[in-house]
């Protein structure tokens, strides 16, 4: 019998993951196998949720990190060969999906957007974004296993069933990591989670100074919005938090209304925003990117556009 | 005095990439630059050496056309490159460019202590290279890095992870790959340039390594992505304003 694997290292993550797997698993006619630290929850539950088999990841000492777990996972999918394995990608899913489909000599596909098994020719197609959000590339995979990792927040929970019954099994505990975690740090403060909001007032680098930007937080409350922040602002001259990045590799939003402040509209900021209902822009280069990327850009310099725009929301 | 690979790519500026009428990528006016990313990654190995001497070893996997790129990386800090070049050399799968990577370094750099990779590539941005590479050399490797330093046979590293840093040790040799925030990368002056053209360059071609470098999987189409609005442009006057916020309120965004 095929076999999908879901590999979390949380709950959440686990619970997306199956929703990811029973997408796939009548099709391919696979039993889903959920991989989870045995912290992330009661067994019982995954089951519920469509797992046919439940293998618990042991607790692991304090100073190992998630990775020390690849051996042995590494070791039962070479005893088992599945045919697909998926993993979030996040920082340690990612890593650890690369590091197995080495071990594995199996193809990866990062940051799958659309997953789907073919029956006509027994591949799994799959989709994902390429230069920076331009394009976008179509790939299957004929030989097995294919591992695959999918952004957060891109399938549904999978819900409980009725009457379902599975196995479980704690995995051994690892050999010791040759990576030591000495210390960990835990973020200090969480910043608002962008990615549910309904309207985002994003600043980009036509910001001459950090105190500027209480102008787009003023925007942002007069539209009942959050603030959010291209790369540069977050990474290069740190004026807000990563959290508040948008893009390719920030976060991924969907409000009914961007309304871009100083962005020139690198594709990689804007493949963040392409799910938007409605895209608009301030920006004093009338050859910037962004005016071909928006429903509506006004040209002109924010310091003096914003105050107007505000008035003209409070008349 | 640690020895440093910086791994890098030459890739397409996907700031030029435009959408045929035809829905395809039109990369007829497309210009090339070693991957933004990539950039982190020669800078961070370069500011180790500065730091606490020894060299920086470029290497990279590309076509024959990508010794532009090599050139580049050398006027950015590299001492020496290598460059695994071969018209099959292009459009590879991240498996295939860290299998060809880790057999040039397995045969052609008997010693070293340090990788470093960017976290992705500018083109992909599959974010697979430097832990398959690690793997493959069995080597420890820890990813999205934004600082790290070598002390005493190891590596400290704070990485990045969702719920704050893990400040991490491992021991060497090991592979790091740096976020972009770890450095601001150079930019390479006149002498840079002029200096780069002298430093050594090892071509690898295809037949000088052992290896076949197949595929796993398999790209069966690169379409444009449509990201195009209907963009009308207004004056920032008084009639501009309001056409503005009478278009949000009527498209029912502002409530």
């Amino acid at each position: 019998m095929a076999g999908i694997w879901i590999i979390a290292e949380t709950r959440e993550q686990a619970l997306e993951l199956l929703g990811a797997g029973r997408s796939l698993a009548p099709e391919m006619g696979a039993a889903l196998t959920a991989i989870v630290r045995k912290e992330a929850g009661p067994q019982e539950d995954y089951i519920a949720r469509g797992a046919d088999e439940v293998f618990l990841l042991p607790e692991l000492p304090l100073d190992q990190p998630f990775g020390a777990h690849l051996q042995v996972i590494e070791q039962e999918a070479k005893a088992v060969s599945p045919d697909v394995i998926l993993f979030i990608s996040s920082a340690r899913g990612k890593e650890m999906a690369a590091r197995l489909a080495a071990r594995l000599g199996a193809g990866l596909c990062s940051g799958c957007a659309a997953l789907a098994f073919d029956k006509a020719s027994g591949s799994i197609r799959m989709e994902r974004l390429a230069y920076g959000g331009a394009a976008i590339q179509k790939l299957t995979a004929s030989a097995k296993p294919v591992v695959v990792t999918v952004p957060f927040r891109s399938f549904e929970p999978a819900q409980p069933l009725n009457g379902r019954q599975g196995k479980t099994r704690e995995l051994p505990a690892p050999p010791p990591s040759a990576v030591r975690i000495l210390e960990k740090k835990p973020k200090e403060k969480v910043a608002k989670d962008i990615s549910e909001a309904r309207v985002i007032v994003c600043a980009g680098r036509g910001f001459d100074r950090k105190e500027d930007l209480a102008l787009a937080r003023e925007l942002a409350d007069a539209l009942g919005g959050e603030l959010g922040a291209t790369r540069p602002l977050t990474e290069e001259v740190h004026w807000l938090p990563e959290d508040l990045c948008i893009g390719l590799s920030g976060v991924q939003v969907k409000p009914e209304l961007y309304v871009g402040l100083g962005v020139s509209g690198q594709i990689q900021h804007m493949t963040g925003v392409r799910g938007a209902k409605v895209v608009c822009a301030v920006n004093r280069d009338e050859n910037a990117p962004i005016f071909a990327l928006c429903d509506f850009g006004i040209m002109g310099s924010l310091y003096e556009v914003v105050p107007k725009l505000i008035a003209e929301l409070k008349k | 005095m640690p020895t440093i690979v910086a791994c890098f790519k030459w890739v397409v500026d996907e700031a030029y990439i435009r959408k045929g009428s035809d829905g395809k990528l039109d990369f007829s006016a497309v210009d090339y630059k070693i991957g933004e990313y990539d950039r982190n990654a020669i800078e961070e190995a370069a500011r180790l050496r500065d730091a606490g001497g020894g060299s920086v070893i470029g290497i990279t996997v590309g076509a024959p056309d990508s010794a532009k790129g090599v050139k580049d990386g050398l006027s950015r800090g590299m001492d020496q490159a290598f460059f695994a070049s071969d018209p099959s050399f292009k459009d590879l799968e991240p498996s295939q460019t860290a299998a060809i990577l880790a057999e040039v370094i397995r045969t052609r750099i008997p010693q070293y202590d340090l990788i470093t990779c960017g976290e992705g590539s500018s083109d992909l941005y599959a974010q697979q290279v430097g832990p398959r590479l690690a793997e493959l050399l069995r080597i420890p490797c820890v990813c999205f890095v934004q600082k790290v330093s070598l002390e005493g046979g190891k590596l400290v590293a704070d990485r990045r992870v969702e719920d704050g840093i893990e400040v991490v040790e491992a021991p060497l040799p090991a592979l790091v790959t740096v976020l972009p925030d770890i450095n601001t990368p150079r930019i390479p002056g006149v002498k840079d340039t002029l200096m780069a053209g002298k430093k050594p360059v090892t071509t690898i071609k295809k037949d000088e390594l052992a290896g076949s470098f197949e595929g796993t999987l398999k790209t069966e189409a690169m379409t444009a992505s449509s990201l195009e609005r209907t963009g009308e442009k207004l004056a920032a006057d008084a009639a501009g304003i309001a056409r503005f916020v009478d278009s949000l309120r009527k498209s029912g965004v502002i409530r």
